[in-house]
């Protein structure tokens, strides 16, 4: 039994590292040697060609952040149907995971589109303004777990909100502004000729994107085994404080 | 013929994070009976009598009431949540606003369990226990003897006015209060046992178990032992019953408390104002002449959007001493929904928007001023139901233990989506006045789907957390 743990907290810090050191060459890779970008095709014309390798970033860092806030969702989901301290588990994984992918997106993406657009935001764009709400949300879950005494009542409070950001955004998102965005296409899938994308650029976004995950299940590994642990030390202080009390 | 059971828990499990404090209890307080609920601190007791009236989430079980021979859930570990109406509730916080006066409170305490109230018979009661002189007093005026008796009174007032069998929980009753007090006390509790209620009080006060006909024991381990003993004490004479009524007592409780401190008016126009007054600073004459009217739609909206999205006083009402606690188990279900209707800013909005409109644009030039003007109410009603949304949000908030620590704001960001699509309509209007074509894009389509998200955001946030 204390094998498999140590192989699985093994497992985790492996893979974390192995995702580290991937986004960095990822980071090297794209800067200095992925393939530029046609200025101009048929679908229009890029404002900043040479903005868009922070995209090999920020593509991956969405497309985490959206798997971290499925895990919160499911977290939220079945500590709603069953309450099980495993659910919790997920739940406060995916809220952490959330933040820190979030963060990647929002900070990354701008960054971009000051270069390309000539503004930082767009009130207007749903992807966007989804996943600054999404962080927003994971970012208030995880100051709330830590401010909050760990009860049910919090546990469920937290997991009501864990439910309404992931059901309410895209929702609201789907209804306010669907049909104004200036967000480009989701890239990979309608690649190549209309927005100047080459199939080598594909390739190098699909090698970041395989890095991020390595690095996401790396940290949902580590994040899981803590906060079981965590729990553990939990229930071993109660039955300290139950003998204390007889 | 056994007696009727009133209230009961099976297999009651309630967990307080990684702790279970109550592990698979049975309980059932029957008709005619006072049970005193008795244990070392710590042990559940509290839990226990609250989870009986429904506020706490369980892990497994369900707390059952018996309502004119069916048996309806309170509450139970799938979820399921039923109405607790016409019983009495004493917590061990007084659960009470400190603005309320003390015949308000006793006469609201009736009318929220279903009961007309006869000034004259309360007036009655009040002076009985020592209070007739500080009747039309705010609590927050009474000493901690004092507050304790009206709390405790608001719990055996109402179950002594109706005519039908019900319940009452008290949760250490006899805190605080002086002998005399005391006395009234366990008269009245043995008169409500004598009408056929059940009345369970948790306590640690020997004279208070010399007026219990049984006791049940808490271990810390969750075992419940029942002893049956004898209680001489006198009963008190009670007043008579009164006629059962419905009233929307809750609402009529937070609009006097805003009449009498009005904290919700003030906190949220202060600042709106403020917020007025940097778009009139804001509202340069480059923007006022620019064609563009974006920004200053957006300018123009901003104070009444956020008079809209201040916490409502109704939060800080609700928290203090746990009166939000106990409205909930008076009222049921349906509180979370009333709550946030109750935390509307319902007048602002109107003169705060034209007032940001006369003092921000009206000289702007646009050829449309007059479709503004005439248009701007719709606006302000959007952002009336707004206000329902967030405070629906804060609400959500406010469920936390220590709500005070979060950052709430946070989740108020989503609102940020219908205020958008609003700036997009005003924009609209002024550039090229009010069209009605229920088309995307234009102002009343824009001012609909604004108030569709709003109700939608205002609808998950009231049904998602009462599962």
């Amino acid at each position: 039994m204390n094998g498999e743990k140590m192989n699985f907290r093994d497992s985790g810090y492996a893979l974390t590292y192995l995702g580290l050191a991937g986004v960095v060459f990822v980071t090297i890779l794209s800067l200095e040697y992925a393939p530029g970008l046609k200025p101009c095709t048929g679908g229009g014309c890029w404002g900043a060609p040479e903005a868009y390798r922070i995209l090999y970033l920020h593509v991956p860092f969405a497309w985490c952040s959206f798997l971290s806030f499925c895990v919160l969702f499911y977290g939220s989901l079945m500590w709603y149907l069953k309450r099980s301290e495993d659910a919790w588990v997920y739940f406060q994984s995916g809220s952490d995971l959330g933040v820190i992918f979030g963060l990647g997106v929002i900070t990354s993406g701008p960054i971009w589109a000051s270069a390309e657009w000539g503004r930082p935001w767009d009130w207007g764009d749903m992807r966007l303004n989804s996943f600054a709400l999404l962080t927003a949300v994971a970012l208030f879950l995880v100051y709330s777990r830590q401010s909050q005494p760990d009860t049910q009542q919090n546990r469920d409070t937290l997991s009501a909100v864990g439910l309404f950001g992931f059901a309410l955004v895209p929702i609201t998102a789907g209804a306010t502004t669907w049909w104004e965005t200036t967000h480009p296409e989701v890239l990979i899938v309608e690649s190549s000729e209309t927005v100047g994308m080459s199939p080598d650029v594909r390739s190098f976004l699909l090698i970041s994107f395989g890095v991020m995950c390595i690095l996401f299940t790396g940290l949902l590994i580590l994040s899981n085994k803590r906060y079981r642990l965590a729990a553990e030390v939990s229930g071993r202080k109660n039955e300290l404080d139950q003998e204390a009390i007889s | 013929m056994s007696p009727r059971t009133l209230l009961s828990a099976r297999g009651l499990v309630v967990d307080r994070g990684a702790r279970k404090v109550l592990r698979d209890v049975d309980f059932s307080l029957y008709e005619g009976e006072v049970v005193g609920l008795l244990g070392v601190n710590g042990s559940g007791k509290s839990t226990l009598l609250e989870s009986l009236a429904g506020l706490h989430p369980m892990s497994g079980g369900s707390v059952l009431r018996n309502d004119r021979g069916f048996e309806t859930t309170v509450r139970d570990s799938e979820g399921q949540r039923g109405d607790i109406s016409g019983f009495g509730l004493c917590l061990q916080t007084e659960g009470m606003s400190g603005d309320e006066t003390v015949f308000e409170r006793i006469r609201g305490a009736c009318r929220v369990a279903g009961r007309a109230d006869n000034s004259e018979a309360l007036n009655e009661i009040i002076s009985e226990w020592g209070l007739g002189h500080r009747a039309n007093d705010r609590i927050c005026k009474l000493s901690g003897g004092l507050r304790r008796r009206v709390a405790v009174l608001s719990a055996l007032v109402p179950v002594a006015l109706n005519s039908e069998q019900s319940v009452v929980l008290l949760d250490e009753p006899s805190e605080g209060l002086d002998q005399a007090s005391r006395g009234l006390l366990l008269g009245w509790l043995r008169a409500l046992k004598m009408r056929g209620h059940g009345i369970l009080v948790a306590t640690h006060d020997p004279e208070v178990i010399t007026a219990c006909d049984r006791t049940v024991t808490i271990s810390e381990t969750s075992e419940l032992t029942s002893k049956i003993q004898e209680s001489n004490l006198e009963h008190a004479n009670l007043p008579g019953p009164s006629a059962a009524e419905s009233h929307r007592e809750l609402v009529a409780w937070n609009w006097r408390l805003e009449r009498r401190n009005p904290i919700d008016t003030i906190g949220r126009g202060v600042p709106a104002l403020v917020a007025l007054l940097l778009a009139f600073t804001l509202s340069t004459d480059i923007v006022r002449s620019s064609e563009n009217y974006d920004l200053l739609a957006a300018l123009i909206l901003t104070p009444a959007f956020i008079t809209a999205i201040v916490t409502p006083a109704i939060i800080k009402r609700l928290a203090e001493e746990r009166a939000g606690d106990w409205w909930r188990a008076m009222t049921g279900t349906s509180s979370r929904g009333w709550f946030s209707i109750m935390g509307v800013s319902l007048i602002l909005p109107l003169p705060i928007i034209y007032l940001s409109w006369f003092v921000i644009a009206d000289d702007s030039g646009s050829a449309m001023n007059s479709d503004v003007m005439l248009w701007l109410w719709l606006f302000a009603f959007v952002i009336i139901d707004l206000s329902v949304a967030a405070s629906a949000l804060h609400l959500m908030v406010s469920d936390l233990t220590r709500a005070g620590a979060v950052a709430g704001i946070l989740l108020q960001l989503v609102l940020i989506w219908p205020f958008l699509q609003m700036t997009s309509a005003l924009t609209s209007i002024m550039s090229n006045g009010m069209s009605f074509e229920l088309a995307l894009g234009e102002p009343i389509a824009d001012i609909a789907i604004a108030w569709l998200t709003v109700v939608l955001l205002w609808a998950m946030a009231v049904i998602i957390p009462e599962d």
